[in-house]
């Protein structure tokens, strides 16, 4: 009888891992004639997590979005959605399925609400449910005095944001946004982060950006993509980032001198009169730089300390950080 | 799903200024000719009057109106795909549960409805004579018939054309390229033995021809609704073959 049970347990315990599993991709790879563009990529993504997909331009970001979305079909690969394989099932697949691309896909000659309730039909909602979601859609965007507006006189910020209200629209439970800040005003891209956490809680949000800060800010998760491969796959730590700061003086500096600045906890030297320095709580660059001056050492540069992700992303592209 | 399409279509075709051009356009150049077939008819001897007027309307009104469609169709089909490729829109459509064939049909459906007022503008200016000139019904109705027939076929190369190019001014270049082709295959009949009529058969013309004297033939039909058919699953099929 124990054996019937612990298979049964097994059963029950597998499948719900997959019922939490929204993504997986295996073994994707893709080539536009004869030039790869990904190979062998491999990665998952959980109900309620955020991941970022990063990569310097050419690496093939975008490519995969599109895959994972079914614009295009991998070569070699496969992926599913909510379990359910996009290649063979692809109308079963894309119900869950909301996505935003680099350019918002949409139909400038209609108005805000019209667009609106296309994509919504597109996305076979219910009809007594059209109107409930693209009130709530619009509010969640910023949208709820535009709905009269014609899209063609929007301007980049809203089209953007019209963009988002369409990918979320019918509430997916997996949500692809490439460069979803593209366009928006500080104010937006705050609101932005605060929503992409607020749908995180029933869904999986996979995120491109070139905006280091901002993935590091809303992601629980980094992909690094290089050369069409995955060069980094890691959870982001919770703990604070060390904003230290890089300086370079003048001919003739010590680093006892800069340590007996009394903003400064400590400080190592990294090159020819360049140190790396922490500040004391409270301090910023420009009361460091006031006594650097007072001191009588000469400030030739104060520039931030990059993030571990930041150090991360140089690192793995290869790309020296500078001096 | 597929009046979704339609719907959008109409839709964002009315609210542009292109049919509204196309279709006044039309009007002019039909009227034009319409009342020159009635001043050379009222001007002849009852005598000379080798055909009826009905034939002459027929023929020449609703042969010019096929021209007028063929021309048009293109233009009216380039922003169904081209332009969506190239403004990116058409993302929103390949990323939504909807099959392709659904798209294809509604958008077939969208854009025949925005021409479908071309079609019936010569037969509307034929039924003013109703009352002040004897008229044949029938063989206006085999005309209009033969003409909507027509302009399907256009219609479907249109929109052939605007799924291969993300350019709108090329997708129409390339249509016209194919009607063009289709206008005067015929005319390589006279290269070929007599008997093998294989390209007077392609030619649309010739299939109109037999509408427009009021004669209604199962292969005519079968020609355009055929070719019709052929292009929209090569439309079907370019969408699919996009996204490798």
């Amino acid at each position: 009888m124990t054996t019937p049970l612990r298979w049964q347990a097994s059963v029950d315990r597998l499948s719900f891992r997959i019922m939490q599993t929204l993504l997986r991709v295996t073994n994707l790879s893709h080539s536009f004639g004869n030039h790869p563009v990904l190979s062998e990529v491999n990665l998952s993504l959980e109900r309620g997590e955020v991941l970022g997909l990063l990569g310097p331009n050419g690496a093939g970001k975008t490519t995969c979005l599109r895959l994972m979305s079914g614009l295009l079909t991998p070569n070699y690969g496969q992926i599913e959605i909510q379990g359910i394989n996009l290649a063979k099932h692809p109308l079963r697949a894309k119900r869950h399925l909301g996505y935003l691309p680099e350019r918002p896909p949409l139909l400038p000659e209609l108005r805000v609400d019209e667009y609106l309730r296309f994509c919504a039909r597109l996305h076979r909602l219910p009809r007594r449910r059209i109107t409930i979601a693209i009130d709530d859609a619009k509010q969640r965007c910023g949208l709820e005095d535009s709905g009269k507006r014609l899209i063609s006189a929007l301007s980049k910020g809203f089209r953007q944001r019209l963009g988002i209200a369409q990918a979320i629209l019918h509430q997916p439970r997996l949500l692809i946004l490439d460069e979803p800040t593209e366009g928006l005003d500080p104010v937006q891209m705050r609101a932005l982060r605060g929503l992409i956490r607020e749908l995180a809680r029933d869904s999986g949000i996979i995120l491109a950006s070139h905006l280091l800060p901002e993935v590091q800010a809303v992601c629980d998760r980094v992909v690094i993509l290089h050369q069409g491969r995955i060069c980094f796959n890691d959870y982001l730590n919770d703990d604070k980032p060390i904003y230290g700061w890089r300086v370079q003086l003048g001919t003739g500096s010590t680093l006892l001198k800069l340590t007996a600045l009394p903003c400064i906890t400590g400080a190592v030297a990294i090159g020819e009169d360049r140190y790396r320095v922490l500040l004391e709580d409270g301090t910023d660059s420009a009361q460091l730089a006031q006594q650097i001056m007072n001191a009588g050492l000469h400030l030739r540069e104060l520039i931030p300390e990059r993030t571990d992700l930041e150090r991360a992303f140089f690192d793995l592209i290869g790309v020296e950080e500078g001096r | 799903m597929i009046g979704v399409f339609a719907g959008r279509e109409i839709r964002s075709g009315l609210v542009t200024p292109l049919p509204w051009i196309l279709f006044g356009t039309g009007q002019l150049v039909l009227a034009w000719i319409f009342l020159q077939v009635i001043e050379r008819f009222s001007g002849l001897d009852a005598a000379a009057r080798q055909v009826s007027l009905t034939q002459e309307l027929t023929l020449n009104l609703f042969g010019f109106a096929a021209v007028i469609t063929m021309l048009t169709a293109p233009i009216l089909a380039m922003r169904m795909f081209s332009s969506e490729f190239r403004d990116g829109s058409f993302d929103l459509i390949a990323a939504a549960p909807v099959r392709f064939g659904s798209v294809v049909i509604g958008k077939f459906i969208g854009l025949m409805l925005l021409i479908l007022p071309l079609c019936l503008l010569p037969a509307i200016n034929a039924l003013m004579l109703i009352g002040s000139a004897e008229l044949d019904l029938w063989q206006i109705a085999a005309a209009t018939l033969g003409l909507c027939l027509a302009t399907l076929l256009f219609a479907a190369i249109g929109l052939y054309a605007s799924s291969l190019t993300a350019q709108p001014g090329a997708a129409v270049l390339i249509a016209f390229a194919i009607l063009l082709i289709f206008s005067i295959i015929g005319r390589a009949e006279i290269l070929t033995i007599k008997t093998l009529s294989l390209f007077g058969w392609l030619s649309w013309n010739e299939h109109l021809f037999w509408f427009l004297l009021g004669t209604v033939r199962m292969s005519d039909l079968a020609y355009f609704l055929l070719f019709t058919l052929f292009f929209l699953l090569l439309t079907q099929r370019r969408l699919v073959n996009r996204r490798l």
